[in-house]
């Protein structure tokens, strides 16, 4: 059973117009297929291609100098950060070491004038002891000599 | 067989050459039908011609596997419908394009019709026709739409398309019979 055969019993206009439809797609695919092809994009190709072989490279070598640029920024932001560890280092040594000798002499300061006050002290005993022996002296003069101490004490001399 | 005939057996490189000669003749004789048939599936000059050329270089490929069960129409008709199906399941799947940058408008798929001798009016009126059809086919299934390009514009046998399409002949019938109706329908609701 051909198509034809199926629009049989179809109104007429709808068979035209299916008939109209494949008329139009031949018509169409006909012209499509008898198209002139573009042979100039052939040919501008290798222009286009050499363009963009250009533009790749150049894209490339951006790429490879900017990563080697981060490299290099790298390494040496690395070595920096060494020196200044260093340095830092150092300094925390050097501030250690001042700080020990400042305590050490603070020891030192302080054992003598530890050793100061202890000498100190006796001095200030000694000399108690013999201002308390000088008033016991004087003041505790033997009765036979009472009548003398009195004559003295009020006119200071004998 | 006579009797002194000598029969010189083939070598490979003949028949390879015979072969070639064969599935140039092909080509030739079958080209504008594929091609007709995808430009009216995919309403795109450029895809259309891209994937006739790769029917036929699949074709190419399986050529020795070819074993003459149906007519190389049919086997390449067949070939061309599931490259079809491939590309719209791909489009499906890249949902985020746009729809078809090159596929040609409806109405401007309508405008092609052969320079007969019919009055402007005339002319007029079928192309109205043929942009009313394209619009309802646009709407139909994807395998109503094959069934019923394969019929009203490829001229094929039910047979064939049962077998290029590889449903039975009942189930084409069915298919054709559901897009003729929607087909109807819609242009009698445009009218």
């Amino acid at each position: 059973m051909n198509w034809q055969q199926d629009m049989a019993g179809e109104n007429q206009e709808f068979a035209q117009a299916l008939k109209h439809f494949k008329a139009s797609m031949d018509a169409w695919s006909d012209a499509a297929l008898s198209r002139p092809r573009t042979v100039a994009e052939v040919a501008v190709r290798p222009a286009a291609a050499g363009w963009r072989t250009a533009a790749s490279w150049a894209l490339g070598c951006l790429l490879a100098a900017g990563s080697l640029a981060g490299a290099v920024r790298e390494i040496h932001h690395r070595q920096q950060q060494t020196k200044l560890a260093q340095k830092q280092a150092a300094e925390e040594r050097a501030a250690a070491a001042r700080e020990a000798a400042f305590l050490a002499s603070a020891q030192v300061e302080k054992s003598v004038a530890a050793a100061a006050t202890a000498k100190k002290v006796p001095s200030v005993q000694d000399a108690d002891l013999l201002a308390s022996v000088d008033s016991d002296i004087s003041r505790q003069v033997p009765a036979a000599m009472e009548p003398l101490a009195q004559l003295m004490d009020d006119s200071g001399t004998p | 067989m006579a009797a002194g005939v000598v029969v010189k057996p083939m070598t490979v490189e003949a028949a390879e050459e015979v072969a070639a000669q064969e599935f140039a003749r092909i080509v030739e004789s079958h080209r504008p039908q594929i091609f007709r048939f995808l430009l009216a599936s995919l309403r795109d000059v450029d895809l259309a011609e891209t994937l006739t050329q790769e029917c036929f270089l699949k074709a190419h490929r399986n050529w020795k596997h070819f074993r003459g069960e149906s007519s190389a129409m049919t086997w390449l008709m067949r070939i061309a419908i599931n490259l079809q199906k491939d590309y719209w399941r791909n489009r499906r799947i890249q949902f985020w394009r746009q729809t078809r940058a090159n596929a040609v408008d409806l109405d401007e798929a309508g405008e092609w019709l052969p320079n007969g001798e019919r009055t402007a009016e005339q002319q007029m009126l079928a192309r109205e026709q043929v942009a009313q059809v394209w619009r309802a086919v646009k709407d139909l299934s994807e395998r109503q739409r094959t069934v019923f390009l394969l019929r009203y514009v490829e001229e094929r046998e039910l047979s064939e398309i049962a077998n290029a399409t590889g449903l039975s002949e009942g189930t084409v019938k069915a298919h054709l019979s559901r897009a003729l109706g929607r087909v109807r329908t819609a242009m009698r609701g445009t009218r």
